[in-house]
């Protein structure tokens, strides 16, 4: 079974740290953000993945060849020279998808963090017998995004309706499609919208399904969200009971710890942290809903929370972060300082205090 | 003196990518000494400058960039101008007198009478045969570049201060907090050989101290220098310091302008600097129209001859052009950089801005800031391949690159 990664560009809303990384090899939970949804497709029988990319960074080949050898799957970059929109690539990967066999291949949004029921989604899409399946999303804002109309007890799909004034529903495209290879057809090599134009269509024939997504949700595109998005997905591995979640006296509800990280004495972690491969928690640290990236250093007595922390950065002693504060690749803030909200970009030191949230270049 | 028979080197030090983050974002896309000041690289003028030295034999740019992003600027400017330029990578850093001291074989290679020093950073008219001469007749070992600053702003600045009469260096006092000298060291040098001695010197005492720490518990505990490796030299504070006052450094004054360029406000400020000089040094390289055949030009422009400039247009002062920029009808620029294959649609006004490569913008959309080029968003700059939409405003503002503007913006730094 087949299945196309939508990738896309530059990642700008997650920059600081995609300066530094391309978007699908930033971490996320300790392991890059592709490999969630690589390893999801790879764990029900997907044979090959193509993710379809607007531009191709170095580096990014070598970790692709890793994945390939250590996951057993074939990767595949399927790269536009223009933009083809969120349906084009599709086309242009056309033949990497179709195989002559029939079968549906999947497209998943490389932002989207969720538990990936793709089982369930498989037979969902036999028992209705239409064209294509779709995963959407109970959310509380919808008009925020696209709404997807549908009939509740079929989830046949009416009709879409993008950033609605009124309500008209709360079910919200979650970025996971079941495709059969026919929909292809559907698709011209040019940039294209499959929400404006693909699916509409196919709805109107009422071949267009939809299932609700069990469990969580997040487009983690963006740091807020990346935020937020931890937290669902620890909670998710908690109901799940993995045992890779950390505990002791020092961890307070859902924490993630790398095996190759050490936490000092006297520390409290938690609630949803994350800690990379590497770090460093010197003791008297305290972290509260934060990533810490892999060869980050927390000296003793610093205090983090809501924020991410950049590969090999340091916090020093005494220092406080907070409130969003993103620190790029290599950033070193400084004893005693407090930062509120400072985004800064990679290689840079932080000698004093950052009092309101500021972009420090 | 058999000036037939004397070499002179030069050595341009150029940095590396994480020192000086001051200037993102446009260092995002290319290494500072690369960027373009009126339409030719920031190290292409200190470069031309050297080529005006009589019996200059080798230009050496040191720096800690990778030499493959320096090897198609090196080869074609050394084709351009005739003199061999060359790119040396170093290793590790070893201060600004230790990264010359570390390609010294290399630099007396040519056995040089004299070495030019230069910063890639300065802005400068580099009045490098005058420097020289004067250099012959002082007779030191070494001649600095010095420029008289306001007393308000020296102190962020090396202050020397000078014998009136025989230009002697008396004193040197590095960015101090109490005003010295309104002279300031402008980061352009000439040495003979004895510099290498010099900074060896430095190195050697710097050892003899590190063996001392590890007999004396006493000198271990002393600040200075602690923390400074043997082989890390500073030109200003170890070499230059320590020896005024004794006939060997002497200090050479310009009347012309001069500007640091540390962040990309400053290169806007010196591209207007150079594109003044080039009125007196090659006024053929300035634009000129009146608007019939040509686009209306006003004030010192660059046009790379690549770009496309509609008739309509009126541009300048200070407008410098890069190549397969299209710039269309009614379109007014005042004091800008354009980058290569940007497009400014019809009727579009960019002022006090830096438009990076590969960027758009769209009809009757405005670009533009105060023009205080120290401000942080004094400048407006647009990273590389950024859309501004038709009709949008941007206002004082910092755009990183692959972004797309369709609302209007004012005093943002946008990632």
């Amino acid at each position: 079974m087949k299945a196309l990664i939508l990738v896309g560009g530059f990642g700008t809303r997650l920059r600081p740290l995609t300066l530094s990384y391309p978007k699908p090899l930033v971490d996320f939970a300790n392991k890059p953000m592709i490999l969630h949804q690589i390893e999801a497709l790879e764990a029900i029988g997907v044979t090959e993945v193509v993710l379809a990319i607007s531009y191709q960074p170095e580096g990014m080949l070598n970790f692709l060849k890793e994945f390939e050898k250590k996951l057993g799957i074939k990767i595949t970059c399927s790269q536009e020279t223009e933009p083809l929109g969120t349906a084009g690539p599709l086309a242009l990967a056309r033949d990497y998808l179709v195989d002559g066999s029939g079968e549906p291949f999947f497209v998943l949004n490389s932002d989207v963090i969720s538990e990936y029921p793709l089982k369930q989604m498989i037979e969902f899409h036999k028992s209705h017998g239409g064209e294509a399946s779709i995963m959407v999303t109970k959310v509380d804002e919808p008009s925020k995004y696209g709404v997807v109309v549908l009939e509740e007890s079929t989830g046949q799909v009416e009709r879409f309706v993008e950033k609605p004034k009124l309500f008209v529903g709360n079910k919200i495209n979650a970025g996971i499609y079941l495709l059969d290879p026919s929909v292809l057809d559907r698709i011209e090599l040019r940039p294209t919208s499959i929400e404006k134009e693909v699916f509409p269509k196919i709805a109107k024939e009422k071949k267009l399904y939809a299932m609700v997504l069990p469990g969580f949700w997040m487009d983690i595109g963006q740091p807020r969200d990346y935020i937020t998005g931890l937290r669902l997905y620890l909670d998710s591995l908690k109901k799940k009971s993995s045992p890779k979640l950390a505990f002791g006296p020092h961890i307070i509800g859902n924490v993630l710890v790398d095996e190759s990280a050490t936490i000092g004495e006297g520390c409290l972690i938690g609630p949803d942290v994350a800690i990379g491969p590497g770090c460093v928690v010197e003791s008297g640290v305290r972290l509260s809903r934060c990533t810490v990236m892999r060869g980050v250093r927390i000296k003793k007595h610093a205090c983090v929370s809501s924020s991410i922390i950049g590969w090999h950065s340091t916090v020093g002693q005494w220092a406080r972060v907070e409130n969003m504060t993103i620190l790029g690749e290599d950033v070193h803030v400084g004893d005693e300082i407090y930062t509120n909200g400072g985004v800064v970009l990679p290689h840079k030191e932080i000698k004093s205090s950052i009092l309101k949230p500021e972009i420090v270049m | 003196m058999g000036s037939t028979e004397e070499r002179i080197v030069a050595v341009i030090m150029v940095g590396g990518p994480t020192k000086g983050t001051r200037f993102r974002p446009l260092s995002l896309n290319i290494p500072k000494p690369l960027f373009p000041l009126a339409g030719q690289a920031m190290v292409h003028h200190p470069i031309s400058a050297c080529k005006r030295i009589p019996n200059l034999a080798q230009i050496y740019l040191i720096g800690f960039y990778e030499e493959r992003e320096f090897a198609l600027f090196v080869s074609s400017v050394s084709n351009e101008l005739r003199v061999p330029v060359r790119y040396l990578k170093e290793d590790k850093p070893h201060g600004s007198a230790g990264g010359l001291y570390n390609f010294r074989d290399l630099i007396m290679e040519d056995n040089p009478s004299h070495i030019v020093l230069l910063n890639c950073d300065v802005c400068c008219s580099f009045p490098l045969p005058d420097m020289l001469e004067a250099h012959r007749r002082y007779g030191g070992m070494g001649t600095i570049l010095v420029i008289k600053v306001s007393p308000e702003s020296a102190y962020q600045f090396g202050e020397l201060v000078a014998d009136p009469v025989t230009n002697e260096l008396l004193h040197y006092a590095e960015k101090p907090e109490t005003f010295v000298s309104d002279r300031i060291n402008c980061g352009v040098y000439i040495f003979t050989p004895d510099i290498f001695t010099a900074i060896q010197g430095v190195s050697t005492q710097r050892k003899d101290r590190a063996t001392l720490r590890r007999v004396s518990s006493f000198e271990a505990l002393q600040p200075a220098n602690r923390s400074l490796p043997t082989d890390f030299v500073r030109l200003d504070q170890d070499i230059l310091s320590p020896l005024t006052g004794k006939k060997q450094l002497y200090v050479y004054e310009t009347m012309d302008f001069w500007e640091q360029i540390k962040n990309p406000g400053m290169s806007l400020k010196s591209s207007g600097l150079y594109l003044a000089q080039f009125r007196f040094t090659s006024p053929h390289l300035l634009a000129s129209g009146d608007g019939t055949k040509n686009a209306t030009i006003t004030g010192d422009v660059f046009i790379h001859p690549s770009a496309k400039v509609h008739p309509t247009a009126k541009i300048g002062p200070n407008v410098s052009i890069s190549a397969n920029a299209r710039i269309g009808a009614g379109v007014r620029l005042v004091s800008c950089i354009i980058l290569d294959d940007v497009e400014i649609q019809e009727n579009a006004v960019v002022i006090h801005a830096i438009i990076g490569w590969k960027s758009s913008i769209g009809r009757w959309s405005r670009v533009q800031a105060s023009g205080d080029y120290n401000a942080k968003l004094g400048v407006t700059i647009l990273g590389e391949s950024v859309t501004v939409e038709d009709e949008v405003v941007v206002i004082n503002s910092i755009v990183l690159p692959n972004k797309t503007l369709n609302v209007s913006v004012q005093e943002e730094i946008i990632l």
